[in-house]
């Protein structure tokens, strides 16, 4: 048994023009795990996604899919991974029923497994009605559905989504989320890309953090947002004394709320209140800002994660 | 060598066909129709006997060949174009479908539509003259070979092609010409020596006086020279085909 679904070695990307998309990361994706990966525009996320399926041809390095090599094992490898891309797509000359049980039959399910599971998918995500429309017909959120459908109908044991919620309502949004949870608690790895930070933080047991073709980092969310993010506590104060010491830390002031940066802000607030109520300072209101993962990326790049969302062009 | 998957494929490329039939099936059947009245009976009195066929007969097997050829190539081009410019192109790379078997099924559903429109107008001229086959089989095997090679092509330009003006350009600039001066509507011994000599490179011409041969019994080529260069441009095509395919070429980035 294999434990890592996806393994990555060394793996490098150079588009003609000489555009260096990965250089050389390396990344395992755990057996069964929900994993983010994530990273502004232009980070290399889908170039990583592309080549684990086929759409990109990798420059150096390896990546296999349960131990089956992407390349020299393709067939095996492409059997083993269902892909949502970012873009919409679709073959217009067919009803979608019809599109998700030719997708079934390219993964060679015959016409009976193939038709048993498009009409499951087509329950599950409320399309049923819609079987006999073409996409073309389909509103924005619907086609988004059909397209994770089609990642699915194989029934693949690792699943990939590029940006699968990127457009589509808050309500799709959470359907979706709790779909993708029920999946991964099935046992499917999961390997999410996405620049939505609460989106990975709702869903993802591990997160990598990509930027300019490099891992910068990796781990799970409250490991990587306690070891690098910037949290903090506000406590305004009735009143404060010019020689206020709450070390060891420190803190800044305006009027009379103190902001107390810490890495861990709910393990330090009652130590900090202890101190404030010993020296008798009347406490008016304690806020908690806690840091994210869009800080984490912050204090890593020094760039905001959805900085260049709008003008960069995903590769 | 082919997956469950492969045959999936080229089903899909059948249906798309033959639910588009008003646009795959008919124009070739309404062009080649009218081929047959204006220049068969408007001209054919007019023309004469070429080496003992009545005219009308005689341009009939080029007729044929180019509704075969034409149906072949817009096929499976249109049919990649689609799919690229759609971009449920990618869809099909992600499978464990190889190169191979992607740019086969697109040639197997490129050939078929070239097959049917041909017999459809070999149909048609026995309904509106007295055409009649020589030789069924070789004439099959014709149709068949010079609608994959032309289906074959086909997937080369869908693959090459950055927009809908290149694939109309080579049938403009390249189909057309070839046709028109490959022996379609004359025996090359009405040609001038020089354009005798220029119809020796032109692969359609051969094609044609193939099926002339199958069809007639009678070509201005050899038959077995005709019959070579078709299996042969129908190899060739389809290993670039292949190739480029399998290579990602201007598909894969």
């Amino acid at each position: 048994m294999f434990e890592s679904a996806i393994k990555i070695e060394k793996l490098t990307k150079i588009y003609d023009g000489g555009f260096k998309a990965l250089n050389a990361i390396d990344l395992v994706i755990p057996k069964g795990s929900f994993f983010g990966l994530l990273g502004p525009n232009g980070a290399g996320k889908t170039t990583t996604i592309g080549i684990l399926t086929g759409l990109v041809n990798l420059t150096s390095g390896t990546a296999t899919a349960m131990g089956k090599n992407v390349v020299r094992e393709f067939r095996e490898a492409r059997l083993l991974m269902g892909l949502s891309p970012q873009e919409l797509n679709f073959d217009v000359f067919f009803t979608i029923r019809q599109v998700l049980i030719l997708q079934a039959g390219y993964y060679g399910l015959n016409k009976k497994r193939a038709t048993e599971r498009t009409d499951l998918i087509l329950q599950q995500f409320g399309l049923t009605e819609k079987a006999h429309n073409t996409a073309r017909e389909l509103s924005g959120g619907m086609k988004r559905r059909v397209q994770i459908a089609k990642a699915l109908v194989h029934d693949p044991p690792i699943i990939i989504l590029d940006e699968p919620t990127a457009g589509v309502d808050i309500e799709l949004r959470h359907m979706l989320w709790n779909y993708l949870r029920e999946l991964n608690r099935e046992g499917k790895t999961i390997l999410l890309t996405t620049h939505y930070i609460e989106e990975a933080e709702a869903l993802c047991d591990k997160v990598a953090i990509i930027d300019q073709g490099k891992i910068v980092t990796e781990g799970s969310p409250q490991e990587l947002i306690s070891k690098l993010g910037t949290g903090s506590i506000e406590i305004k104060l009735h009143d404060i004394p010019s020689e206020l010491n709450i070390e060891p830390w420190e803190f800044s002031r305006i009027d009379n709320v103190i902001h107390i940066p810490t890495s861990n802000p709910e393990k330090d607030m009652p130590k900090i209140i202890n101190i404030l109520t010993k020296l008798n300072l009347g406490i008016e209101e304690v806020k908690i800002c806690k840091s994210s993962l869009e800080d984490v990326f912050l204090e890593l790049t020094g760039r905001s994660i959805l900085e260049d969302t709008m003008e960069s062009k995903n590769v | 060598m082919f997956s469950n998957g492969f045959f999936v494929l080229v089903k899909r490329e059948l249906l798309r066909f033959m639910r588009l039939w008003k646009q795959t099936v008919m124009p070739g059947l309404i062009s080649s129709g009218l081929y047959i009245l204006v220049f068969g009976h408007a001209l054919g009195a007019r023309i004469g006997e070429i080496k003992d066929i009545s005219y009308m007969n005689y341009i009939i097997p080029g007729l044929v060949m180019m509704s075969v050829i034409n149906h072949a190539y817009q096929n499976s081009s249109s049919s990649l174009m689609q799919a690229k410019f759609l971009k449920f192109l990618d869809d099909l790379l992600i499978t464990p479908l190889s190169g191979l078997e992607i740019s086969m099924a697109y040639i197997i559903g490129a050939t078929c539509r070239g097959l049917i429109n041909g017999i459809m107008v070999i149909l048609l001229s026995m309904l509106l003259t007295n055409f009649s086959i020589d030789n069924i089989l070789l004439t099959c095997l014709y149709l068949i070979t010079v609608s994959w090679a032309f289906g074959a092509m086909g997937v080369i330009v869908g693959i090459y092609a950055k927009t809908w003006d290149h694939i109309g350009m080579f049938t403009t600039f390249v189909f057309m010409p070839l046709s028109m001066l490959g022996g379609v509507f004359w025996s090359i011994e009405m040609l001038p020596e020089f354009w005798q000599t220029v119809s020796m490179f032109n692969p359609l011409y051969w094609m044609i006086n193939g099926l002339r041969y199958a069809t007639l019994g009678v070509g201005d080529t050899s038959q077995e020279i005709s019959l070579i260069i078709s299996i042969l441009f129908a190899i060739t095509f389809t290993a670039i085909a292949s190739i480029m395919f399998s290579r990602g070429y201007r598909i894969k980035s």
